[in-house]
C-alpha cells in the first residue's frame, strides 16, 4: 500500500498565533532560568529536605510519554503492522521531542547549569544512575533522528533494524530513570519494582498522549482516520493502565506488609494531600475509569469515550510521577531509629514543599519549547499522512 | 534474514555487548579494598554532651570556621553540624540530645551518585565536595541516609573566615571534618570548641590511637548501620 506523507500547510493566521504564544512562554521559562542561574534556586520551591521539584517530576513525566509515543511507531516498525505506518514518523518524533523536553528540564533544573555540558562528560561516573541516564537518553535521542531519517527515506530494511534498536534502548532508559529512584535509600524510594512499574506506567501514558496528539492533529488539519485504528491502540492503552496498576498493587502491599517498612507506606497512602493524588487521581480517575471505559464493548469503540479516557490516563500518570519524586521526599529518613527528632534548629519531620512561580515559568517554558518544535517539523517534514485507515476487515 | 532470525541475532550481541561492557564495572563495584595509613574518625560522647544544655559553640564554631551559609529562613540555612534533641517512642521520658553530621562514610551513598565525581572519598577516609566540579543536581542529598547534606540555595552573605573559601550558590556542601585544619595537624573547629570535650577526633587505623581506645572500651553505635554505609562516627550513650 503507498502512504503518501504529506507536511502540513503552516501559512494560516491560526499556525502563527500558536508559534507567537509558544514563542512567548519559551521566552518566560528563559527569563526564570537566567533569574535561577544568577540568584540561585532559592526561587524554586526546592528547600533543603525537598531537593527535588517540579521539573524532576515533569522530566520523568515526559520520559514517559516518549516511550509510549514510540510503542506506537514501533507498530508499524518492529511487529510489522501496515495500518500503524501513517502515524510512525509522527509517534517517533514526538517520542524525540519529548525526550529532548525531559532533557531540558533536568538541565534547567541544574544549581550550575555552565558545568552541565563539560563536567558530567569529563568525569563521568559509570556507577551513578544520573551519569548513567544522560548517556542513554542523549543517544536515544541520536537513534531517534536515524530513525526518523530511516522512515523520512523509505528505507525498509533500516526502518526495521532501528526501530527494534530504538524500542530496547527505551526500555533499557526507562529501567534506567526508574533506577535513578528506586536504587537510593529512601524509605519510599528504594524499590527494585520501581523501574519495571515505571516502563509500564509510561507505556500507558504515551499511548494515551499520543490518541490525544493524533486525534486533534487529524481532525485539525482536516485528515481522514478509520476510527477502528484507535479503537485498537484504545484496548492497547486499556492493557498497559492494567499491568501499571498492577505494580503499583504489590509495591505498596509490599510496603505495607513490612513492619519497617509500614509507617512509610501509611504515610503514603493515607499520609495527606499525595494521598489524595493517589486515590483519586491515579487509582480511579487514572487508572479504574478508564480501563473500563476502554474495556466494555459500547465505550471502547466510541472516540470520545476513548479520548475521555487518554486524557484521564495520563492525568493520572502525571500523578504518579509526582507521587514517585515528592513523598519520597517529604517523609523523613530515620535518622535515628526508634526516636523522634523533637526539637532541631533545621526542617526535620514530614516538610511541606509548594510549587513557585518561577518553577512554573520553567516548566512552560519546556512545554513551549517542544510545541514549536513539534508544529515547525511538521511545516518542514513529511510526518503524517492525509489519510489513514484499516488494510483489512478483521 | 527474517523477522525472527534477525530479533535472535540482535538479542544475542545486546546481550554479549552487555555482559562484556558490564562485568569489569560490576566486579570493581563489589570489591572490599583494604586500606592501610590513615583513616579519620570520630568518636561523640553524649553523656557529656548533656552537661552543657542549650550549649551551640560547636555549631557556631562550625559556621564560622567554615563560613557556612545562614539565611534565618530553615528551608535554605547550612548546618554542617546540628544538635537536635530525641525523644524514645517506646519509653516515655527519655530524651536526649545528639550532635548530628556527616557521618563520612565508608561507603557513602553521595559520593556512589554523584554523576561527576564531584563528591568523593579521600584517601584518609573523608567525604569532601569539589565545588568546582559540582553541577547542582542534589542527587547527594537525595541519597544521603541522615540528611547531612545541604545545598546553596541563595548565595551566602557573610564570609566569617577570610582564610577559607565561601561556596557559591547552586552547589552541594556537606562536612568536611575541617579537613584545612586536619591537613595542618590541627583538629576539626567543632572538637576544639566542645567545652566538654564531647567530641574526639582520630585515626581510625591507628590501633594505639585514643579514638580506638574510647571505642574499645565504650559500648558504641553509629547511626543506622544496617544500610552498610559504615559511617566513622561513633556514638556513645545513644
Amino acid at each position: 500500500m503507498e502512504i503518501k506523507f504529506e507536511k502540513i500547510e503552516g501559512n494560516s493566521a491560526m499556525f502563527y498565533l500558536w508559534s507567537a504564544a509558544l514563542a512567548i512562554l519559551v521566552l518566560g521559562g528563559v527569563y526564570s532560568t537566567y533569574l535561577m542561574y544568577t540568584h540561585g534556586i532559592y526561587l524554586s520551591g526546592m528547600t533543603n529536605r525537598i531537593p527535588w521539584g517540579l521539573q524532576i517530576v515533569l522530566a520523568v513525566f515526559y520520559i514517559g510519554l516518549s516511550a509510549g509515543s514510540l510503542v506506537t511507531s514501533s507498530l508499524y516498525g518492529v511487529f510489522g503492522k501496515l495500518e500503524y505506518k501513517p502515524f510512525a514518523r509522527l509517534a517517533a518524533y514526538l517520542a524525540m521531542l519529548l525526550l529532548i523536553g525531559a532533557l531540558l528540564s533536568i538541565l534547567t533544573d541544574q544549581g550550575r547549569i555552565d558545568r552541565v555540558l563539560i563536567e558530567p562528560f569529563s568525569h563521568f561516573n559509570p556507577l551513578s544512575m544520573f551519569s548513567i541516564n544522560p548517556f542513554l537518553y542523549i543517544s536515544y535521542v541520536l537513534i531517534c533522528v536515524i530513525y526518523l531519517w530511516a522512515m523520512l527515506n523509505e528505507k525498509e530494511k533500516w526502518t526495521k533494524i532501528i526501530a527494534l534498536v530504538v524500542v530496547l534502548w527505551a526500555i533499557g532508559l526507562h529501567s534506567g530513570t526508574g533506577a535513578i529512584f528506586g536504587f537510593v535509600p529512601r524509605e519510599l524510594y528504594a524499590s527494585p519494582l520501581l523501574p519495571p512499574g515505571f516502563v509500564a506506567a509510561a507505556l500507558s501514558s504515551g499511548t494515551a498522549f499520543m490518541i490525544l496528539v493524533i486525534l486533534a492533529l487529524f481532525k485539525v488539519t482536516k485528515r481522514t482516520l478509520d476510527p477502528r485504528l484507535i479503537h485498537w491502540i484504545g484496548r492497547l492503552l486499556a492493557v498497559f493502565i492494567i499491568v501499571a496498576l498492577y505494580f503499583i498493587f504489590i509495591e505498596n502491599t509490599y510496603r505495607f506488609y513490612q513492619h519497617e517498612s509500614r509507617h512509610a507506606a501509611h504515610f503514603f497512602l493515607f499520609g495527606g494531600f499525595h494521598s489524595v493524588l493517589f486515590w483519586v487521581g491515579l487509582i480511579t480517575i487514572g487508572s479504574i475509569v478508564p480501563a473500563i471505559i476502554l474495556f466494555r464493548e459500547k465505550t471502547g469503540k466510541s472516540i470520545s469515550w476513548i479520548v475521555a479516557a487518554a486524557v484521564m490516563c495520563v492525568f493520572g500518570v502525571m500523578c504518579e510521577r509526582y507521587l514517585i519524586v515528592l513523598p519520597g521526599l517529604i517523609f523523613p529518613p530515620e535518622i535515628l531509629p526508634g526516636w523522634q527528632i523533637v526539637q532541631s534548629p533545621m526542617e526535620e519531620g514530614i516538610v511541606a514543599y509548594s510549587i513557585s512561580f518561577a518553577e512554573i515559568a520553567q516548566a512552560l517554558g519546556v512545554v513551549g519549547l517542544i510545541g514549536l518544535l513539534f508544529i515547525w517539523g511538521m511545516k518542514f517534514m513529511k510526518l503524517v499522512p492525509k489519510e489513514a485507515k484499516m488494510l483489512a476487515e478483521d | 534474514m527474517d523477522r525472527r532470525e534477525f530479533l535472535k541475532t540482535g538479542a544475542a550481541i545486546s546481550a554479549g555487548t552487555a555482559c562484556i561492557c558490564g562485568l569489569p564495572v560490576m566486579s570493581a563495584f563489589g570489591q572490599e579494598t583494604e586500606e592501610s595509613g590513615t583513616k579519620w574518625g570520630m568518636v561523640i560522647d553524649l553523656k557529656k554532651c548533656a552537661r552543657e544544655q542549650g550549649c551551640t559553640d560547636c555549631m557556631d564554631a562550625c559556621r564560622k570556621e567554615n563560613n557556612v551559609a545562614y539565611h534565618n529562613d530553615p528551608r535554605w540555612d547550612i548546618y554542617w553540624i546540628r544538635k537536635v534533641t530525641i525523644k524514645n517512642k517506646q519509653v516515655p521520658g527519655l530524651e536526649k540530645t545528639v550532635p548530628l553530621l556527616c557521618n563520612h562514610c565508608d561507603k557513602p551513598p553521595c559520593a556512589l551518585v554523584c554523576p561527576v565525581q564531584a563528591t568523593y572519598k579521600r584517601a584518609d577516609g573523608i567525604v569532601i565536595v569539589d565545588h568546582h566540579r559540582c553541577i547542582g543536581c542534589r542527587y547527594c542529598m537525595v541519597a544521603c541516609p541522615y540528611n547531612a547534606r545541604f545545598f546553596n540555595y541563595k548565595e551566602n552573605p557573610d564570609w566569617p573566615n577570610r582564610e577559607y573559601p565561601k561556596r557559591s550558590h547552586g552547589v552541594a556542601e556537606s562536612c568536611t571534618f575541617c579537613t584545612h585544619l586536619v591537613d595542618g595537624g590541627e583538629l576539626p573547629a567543632c572538637v576544639q570548641a566542645c567545652p566538654q570535650k564531647a567530641l574526639q577526633f582520630g585515626n581510625l587505623n591507628d590501633k594505639d590511637s585514643d579514638i580506638i581506645n574510647v571505642i574499645r572500651k565504650n559500648p558504641v553505635k553509629r547511626l543506622r548501620e544496617g544500610l552498610g554505609t559504615e559511617p566513622k562516627v561513633y556514638y556513645i550513650g545513644l
